[in-house]
């Protein structure tokens, strides 16, 4: 379960300040790594965090669209496991270390096996737009990367997404709350909510029942319903002011982070990517192959 | 060592003086390497006396006179029967005439005569006192392990006391070494005339050797030679009881950081079962029911829902 689960333990942060910070030390420590090298660089050839995340976002994009033209059908779950795995991965790494292109590729095979979604792994790069040979190289490459990538979650591979309290958040409110006639009018919203929130740092930073809480809450308020009374009731909470304020607080920066989310432009999109192959021309030599 | 070869090989004996002469129940022996021959099959008669004979009952002869490993192997097992002790017995006289008829017994046996009568006689007694043997063999196998005991413990002892003259040993060959060699360094670097140095060496050497006596005279005996310490009263109370603290069983309370969860047998009759899938006949046949599925929905949504 989530509450005695590593996710909890390890991979939940107390707010978007110590998310970047983490990202800034893992920028430094590649920097550091390369100067210590002896090589002669220029300080501007190196990616600062708001053109690696430029990329990230790009590279984020394209691996939920991967996900969703994957044959067979790849479930929410899975999708939400390899989009938490690519995040954790880049957070205490460099994009200038590894390109996110295989790592995002390694990120959903592996979640595909820890999720017990069970595909070949030629089933896999079939799913790649490429010739039999390039599929070839490639799932060489992810099997490469596959070590490294469990090595840098720690080992800790259970992800809880929201989809699931998500569910039950709804049966609940079937069975405990009548004041809401109909709550499947609300599911829709509730998913679009989640699909959003899964490219944000929520995740990092509230536990799985809370998103959900917050979807739900907020496609309510969308539709125009009150569910005040659903958490002072059901939930216990009438007496508990304080945990009911922190949880609201919570549920108002999830929403908070989510909607402020856009995409990267594409001109920016594709000057970040040049500066990314220079750094790797220049700095790796374990990414020949790319 | 032995005048006698084996009776069948007989050079072989003395060729090969590590070969060992086997005993069986008829007393005539056999070299080992006669007894594989014979005996390959297991069981054969006797070379001298034709008695069939089993492999398995040869044994390594202990005594010169094969005859006598005889009346000892006969011995053995009318003892096993024949076990009572001096103190089962009222009176001095009995336990002599019991001994006498243990003793005819044995001696029968071993030259063969009255063989069937004997051993009837064996048997019988057997059957009457078929208790007291158990009994008897019951006390003399603790006996045993006692004395085994008492062994060991000696053994640790003098190995204990060995060790520790060693050490005695070595630490006042030391300590005269150290004595002469800080003798030389006064003598090196010292003001003082060397006659005076000199007697002031004597004296500590001197001192050395007295304390040495009086270590020596000091150990002193504190137990007796059976254990028991010197001066020591026996306690008749009886011994006290250890009392340990009981364990109580306390149900795992694990804090699920949200509300509480609806217990999965109550889950049905709260009416939370009407909003799930209903399991088809097909997924009941393995065990699943639309329960458990719920259960872990409503689980995950309350898991970790207050910060």
């Amino acid at each position: 379960m989530f509450h005695n689960s590593s996710q909890k333990k390890f991979w939940q942060f107390d707010g978007e300040a110590a998310l970047e910070k983490q990202r800034y030390e893992a920028n430094q420590k590649f920097r550091s790594k390369i100067m210590a090298s002896g090589k002669p660089v220029s300080d501007s050839l190196f990616l600062d965090p708001h053109e690696e995340m430029v990329i990230f976002r790009h590279y984020e994009k394209r691996l939920i669209d991967f996900c969703s033209i994957f044959k067979p059908t790849m479930p929410k779950s899975v999708v939400g496991t390899a989009v938490m795995y690519f995040r954790r991965f880049y957070l205490n790494n460099s994009l200038m270390e590894h390109h996110p292109r295989i790592i995002m590729l390694t990120c959903s095979y592996l979640s595909c096996k820890v999720d017990e979604f069970n595909v070949s792994s030629t089933q896999f790069v079939g799913n790649l737009q490429e010739t039999p040979a390039g599929q070839e190289k490639v799932l060489e490459q992810i099997l490469e990367y596959e070590l490294l990538l469990i090595q840098q979650l720690n080992f800790h591979l259970v992800i809880h997404t929201p989809y699931r309290p998500m569910e039950g958040l709804l049966i609940d409110l079937k069975t405990r709350y009548p004041m809401l006639e109909n709550p499947e009018v609300l599911r829709k919203t509730a998913d679009d909510f989640l699909n959003r929130a899964t490219v944000t740092d929520v995740g990092l930073l509230a536990s799985p029942s809370q998103i959900a809480l917050t979807a739900v809450l907020n496609s309510a308020s969308r539709a125009g319903l009150s569910m005040e009374s659903y958490l002072t009731e059901c939930m216990g909470l009438k007496d508990d002011k304080e945990t009911m304020s922190k949880l609201m607080d919570t549920m108002r920066r999830m929403k908070h982070l989510t909607k402020k989310y856009e995409l990267p432009k594409p001109e920016e999109v594709v000057m970040c990517k040049q500066k990314l192959e220079r750094v790797y021309a220049e700095f790796s030599s374990s990414n020949l192959s790319l | 060592m032995d005048d006698q070869g084996c009776p069948r090989c007989k050079t072989t004996k003395y060729r090969n003086p590590s070969l060992k002469l086997m005993v069986n129940v008829c007393g005539h022996t056999l070299c080992e390497s006669c007894v594989e021959m014979l005996f390959v099959r297991g069981s054969g008669n006797c070379v001298q006396c034709d008695t069939p004979l089993r492999k398995c009952n040869f044994r390594v002869q202990l005594f010169e006179d094969p005859a006598i490993d005889k009346e000892v192997e006969i011995r053995k097992k009318v003892l096993k029967i024949y076990n009572k002790r001096e103190f089962d017995f009222p009176s001095l006289r009995e336990y002599n005439d019991y001994l006498e008829t243990v003793e005819e017994i044995v001696f029968n046996l071993t030259n063969n005569l009255e063989v069937e009568r004997t051993r009837q006689i064996m048997e019988q007694y057997q059957r009457e006192n078929r208790d007291v043997i158990q009994r008897n063999k019951v006390k003399l196998t603790r006996e045993q392990e006692e004395l085994e005991e008492l062994l060991l413990l000696e053994q640790k002892s003098t190995e204990e006391r060995r060790l520790e003259l060693l050490e005695e040993e070595k630490r006042q060959l030391h300590a005269k070494r150290k004595n002469k060699q800080a003798l030389l360094d006064e003598l090196e670097s010292s003001q003082l005339p060397a006659c005076v140095l000199l007697a002031q060496h004597k004296d500590r050497a001197v001192q050395l050797e007295q304390q040495i006596e009086k270590q020596k005279q000091a150990v002193k005996t504190t137990i007796f030679s059976t254990g028991i310490p010197m001066g020591q009263t026996v306690s008749l109370q009886p011994v006290p009881e250890i009392r340990e603290v009981l364990y109580h069983h306390q149900p795992l309370y694990i804090y699920t950081h949200g509300p509480p969860v609806p217990e999965l047998d109550q889950l049905q009759r709260l009416g939370y079962l009407n909003h799930v899938r209903a399991a088809s006949q097909q997924d009941m046949a393995g065990g699943y029911n639309s329960g458990l599925a719920c259960h872990r929905a409503v689980q995950d949504a309350f898991s970790g829902l207050f910060p």
